[in-house]
Parts: C-alpha cells; structure tokens; sequence
C-alpha cells in the first residue's frame, strides 16, 4: 500500500518540479481529447438533437444503432482506425499513424455515439408541457426548435462531460493508433501503461492522479457553466 | 361579434373520438365557462381553440376566417394557459419576457415584466432575478399567467388555473385575467372546477360530457351494466335501489348521457301529474348556486351515486321549496336519453 502513498506525493513532486516528460504526456492529452470532443460535440449535438426532436421512419432502428455503438470496445476502434491509416489503408496517404490526429479521430469515433445518444435522450425526455408552453407564448416552428434546444442544454452538458470522461481515460485508441512514442503521442493513459507494465506502479499512480486532476477541472468549469445558464 | 364560431366539429385521437360538438359560438370580450369532469374533452377543445391542433373534422373559425396552427392570424392573438404551465428553465424575467421577445417588441421591456408580474401580486424587485426552481406552485403558476397577460392577447384561454394553488394564489389569477376582459376587452375561456368562476363571473357556462355539449346544466354520463327490463327497455340498477331505464340502444353503444335539458324537477309525490311515459327517480338537493344575471340558479341533485347539476328560474326553485337536503323527484322520458 506503501506505493500509493508514494504515488500521491510523487504526483505532486510531478507537477510542482514541471517535469517535461509529464507534462508532455498531459499536454498531449489535452490537444487530442479536446480536438475529439470538438469535432464530436460539432456532430453529435444537431444530430442527437434531431434524432430525438423529429419523428420519422427509421427512427427506432438508428436510435437502436447508435445506443448499440455505446458499447464501442475502444480497441476494436483502435484497431479500425489503424487499418484505415496505416500506410497500406484506405486513409495511408494521409501519414496519420503514430500522430496525435489519428488518436483524436478515434477519440472522436468513441465520443460520438455518447453524444448522440444522451443529446435525443435529453430531447426526448423534455418535459411535454414544454411545446405547449411555447406555442401557446407565439413562438413559430423556428423559434419551437431553438427554444427547446435551449431548454435541454443542461441534458447536452451531462452528454459532454460524460463523452469527455470516456475520452480522457481510454487507453486502447492511443496505444493501437499513437504508438506510445515520447515526446510525441505519449498521452496520460499510455504512460500509465508503460509505467506499469515497467513496475513503476508509484509513478502510475502520480498520472493517474494528474488524470483525476483534470477531469475535475472540467467538471468544475461545466458546474460553473450550468450554474451561469 | 363572435371571436370564435365552431362548425360540426369531430376531434379524434387515434380511433376514440374525444370530441363531437356541432356549433358554438363564443362572442368578443365575454368569458366562457367550461366545466366537466375529467376526461369529458375540456383540454382537448382548449387546444383546438388555442390552434396548437387542428380538428380532424370540422372548422373553428377566428374572427369570421379559418385559422391553422402556426398561422399567425391566431399565433399573436390567442394565448393559453395549460393546466400544467411549463415554467422555462430560465429566470422569472426570461419567462414572462420570451413572448415579447419572439414577437421582437423590446421596447420598455423591463417596465412591462413588472407591470405584468404586479397585475399577478408578484411586484416585488427582486422576484424577476429568481430561476425557475426557486418558485412555490402558486407562485409558478402565476408568472405563467403573467407571461400570458404581458401579450395582452386577444383571447386568454385557462384551462383549471386554479386547480393546483392556494385560495389567496387562486384570487390572483382570477382578478388579474378579469382585469384583462376589463382593460383590453379580452375573451377569456376559462375550464373549471371553480364554482365561484363560473358562475359569479362567467357570462356563459359550457357543460360538456364526454366531449358533448350539454344543452342545460351538467348532467352525467352512465356506463353498464345494463339489465333487461322489457322488449323495449333497459334498467342499471342504482346503489340505492333506485332503477335508472333507459330504451335500448340501436347498436352497441353501452353509455347513455344524462342531460338536465331533457329532465323535470318536481316535488316528490307530484309526478302524477306527468305523462306516463315519464320515469322517475328520487334525489336530494345538494347545493344552490345563484348564478351571475340573479335570474336562474343552478342545483346540484344527488341520485344515489350520480350528480346532477340542473339549472331552473328562481322563481321555479323559490317556488318547489328548494335548499340543500330538500328532496326532489326528477322525471324523463327514456326514449329522450342519447347513447353514446
């Protein structure tokens, strides 16, 4: 149990002393999820939202799809994005193996379905006295549409941060698609890893804890969101 | 003139017709009472008056033109209160202002949110800052009213405002939407239970029974089992004995409709005097309600399970001795009673 210990306080030595190598694998961490989180909440958002606001043939089967791609193993997307990249893949040209973009496009491809899914939840689950409530204030079809969105931002917030919590701590997308390389797609998860599998179990614990760190900024700075809107 | 004119209007949800009236009228700047037990299609017509639906068949004109939902004919005029308002996830400034705000009319918008919240009792400075969680149910369902009276619309249509609140909330709501008739000659079609609503203020009361208008009064709608009482008759036995006959359906309807158009009140031992092809059955007065003209009162008779509420002259109920306890004979000719 010692370790653990030894890992906190090894965490904080980490951060203190701004030791590069750990800083490099946080930094990395940061530009990939961030840059897969745009581009998921980009996508996922209108269409969550018009999955869940419309109704049209074929609704039930692409809700099912997508809750279905909830369960995404993130080393099967690992494993399709490497065969998509890799130089001899359909994308190889494209030099985006071992690059932080590859990961993010993984990242991405796993966030999505979350988004997706809990944005036409919230939709749906929108109180049903809200459409009333508005048509009976004048509003029009335009103003109908925004105006719920509007009222189920809280229900996107829960999405985000959710899809945000999956990004952050996968593992098998950036092993599979990043390679692990210092200095370059060494992300938190992947030294965690490595430290690990090199019996470095204190200095694990220290990412693990600078992790932990960081999704509780986020989740502080999205209370602070939804407290203000 | 009439602000609303309903033509043979059929509404169905799915395949249960909740709806069947063939005309009203309701004229400008009068308040329209509808009272009904639950279910009987007061909502429903609150929504098609509203326009938020469209009748499956029929019309519902609007100042003499056929309006659609969305239109923006009736989009600005019409504005209702659901029995359950949606407070928006927002500030109470936000709710009351959104109406405005779509309609693009900014202007003194701040001096017209307090103006609205006042006419409700809420005019306190700092009651528009509050969020929508932070208000009790009386409270929530008097800024909805206020988002509704800051349109100043042409027809406010409230359906059981006063349901779910307090006596001192209810007295709100009622004085800020008769402001609204007397300061802006608004309609106001109001659904409820509220005695007092109806027929202290209202200038017409819609009975409706199972999405029928009832000619006079607020009869009752009887479901089976009915028993066979002859070649042309059909009796439900009452819990209190009392044999209710009606003539048999032409098909398989199993419901009849009591309509207090088609009965007469009478003192017990006095029916008589009547044809005898009427029936009788025997109740008790429940309550006396003298209605808005001071001309005609209306009398809640219990019969066993059933409620009655007949409206007769007052000379008709000074004369028969009428109060509450009093008994009374009700008589009706069974071939009158419509099945539904």
């Amino acid at each position: 149990m010692e370790f653990i210990q030894q890992g906190f306080y090894q965490a904080y030595t980490l951060l203190k002393s701004g030791d590069p190598e750990t800083y490099s694998a946080i930094l990395a961490t940061l530009r990939v999820s961030s840059l897969a989180m745009l581009v998921s909440l980009l996508l996922g958002i209108p269409f969550g939202y018009l999955l869940g606001y419309f109704n049209f043939r074929l609704k039930k089967q692409i809700r099912i799809i997508v809750d279905t791609l909830l369960s995404l193993p993130t080393v099967f997307i690992g494993l399709l994005v490497y065969a998509l990249v890799a130089r001899h893949g359909p994308l190889g040209e494209m030099g985006l193996l071992f690059t932080l973009t590859g990961i993010a496009i993984g990242q991405a491809i796993l966030a999505l379905p979350i988004v997706t899914a809990l944005t036409a939840a919230a939709v749906e689950a929108a109180d049903r006295n809200l459409r009333f409530t508005l048509l009976s204030l004048g509003a029009n079809r335009r103003q109908l549409f925004f105006s719920t969105l509007w009222e189920v931002r809280h229900g996107i917030l829960a999405a985000a941060v959710i899809a945000t919590g999956r990004v952050l701590t996968e593992v098998g997308i950036s092993l599979m698609v990043g390679g692990n390389i210092k200095w370059h797609t060494r992300t938190i998860t992947t030294a965690i890893t490595l430290e690990t599998n090199k019996g470095e179990f204190g200095m694990g614990i220290a990412l693990g804890v600078v992790l932990l760190l960081i999704a509780l900024a986020v989740n502080i700075s999205v209370a602070g969101l939804r407290r203000r809107i | 003139m009439d602000i609303y004119q309903i033509h043979n209007l059929d509404h169905f949800y799915g395949d249960k017709q909740v709806l069947s009236i063939d005309e009203i009228s309701i004229p400008s700047a009068t308040i329209v009472g509808i009272i009904g037990p639950n279910g009987s299609g007061k909502s429903t017509l609150m929504k098609l008056l509203s326009f938020m639906e469209a009748p499956t068949y029929g019309t519902i004109l609007f100042m003499g033109k056929k309006a659609d939902p969305f239109s923006n004919d009736v989009r600005f005029k019409v504005a209702l209160l659901p029995q359950e308002p949606y407070l928006m996830h927002r500030t109470v400034f936000e709710n009351v202002a959104y109406g405005l705000k779509i309609r693009k009319k900014t202007g003194r918008l701040f001096s017209r949110v307090k103006q609205a919240l006042g006419q409700v009792g809420l005019e306190s400075a700092d009651f528009a800052k509050r969020k929508w969680y932070e208000l009790s149910g009386g409270e929530a369902q008097r800024v909805a009213l206020a988002a509704r009276l800051i349109l100043r619309p042409r027809v406010l249509l409230l359906d059981e405002p006063t349901s779910r609140v307090d006596a001192e909330s209810a007295g709100l709501i009622r004085k800020a939407s008769l402001e609204a008739r007397q300061k802006w000659g608004t309609t106001l079609v109001v659904a409820t239970h509220d005695w007092q609503w109806l027929y202290e203020t209202c200038d017409r009361v819609l009975h409706l029974i199972h999405g029928r208008v009832l000619k006079s009064g607020l009869g009752c709608a009887v479901a089976g089992p009915w028993k066979i009482g002859g070649e042309e008759y059909l009796f439900k036995e009452l819990e209190d004995g009392q044999e209710l006959i009606v003539s048999k359906p032409t098909d398989d309807k199993q419901r009849v409709i009591l309509d207090p158009g088609q009965m007469k009140i009478t003192l017990p031992g006095k029916d008589s005097l009547l044809n005898w092809n009427l029936k009788t059955l025997n109740g008790v007065v429940t309550r006396l309600f003298l209605e808005m003209n001071g001309e005609t009162v209306q009398v809640a008779i219990k019969v066993a399970e059933l409620v009655l509420t007949i409206r007769l002259k007052r000379q008709q109920v000074t004369k028969l001795g009428m109060q509450p306890g009093s008994a009374v004979s009700i008589s009706y000719d069974p071939q009158e009673i419509e099945w539904q």
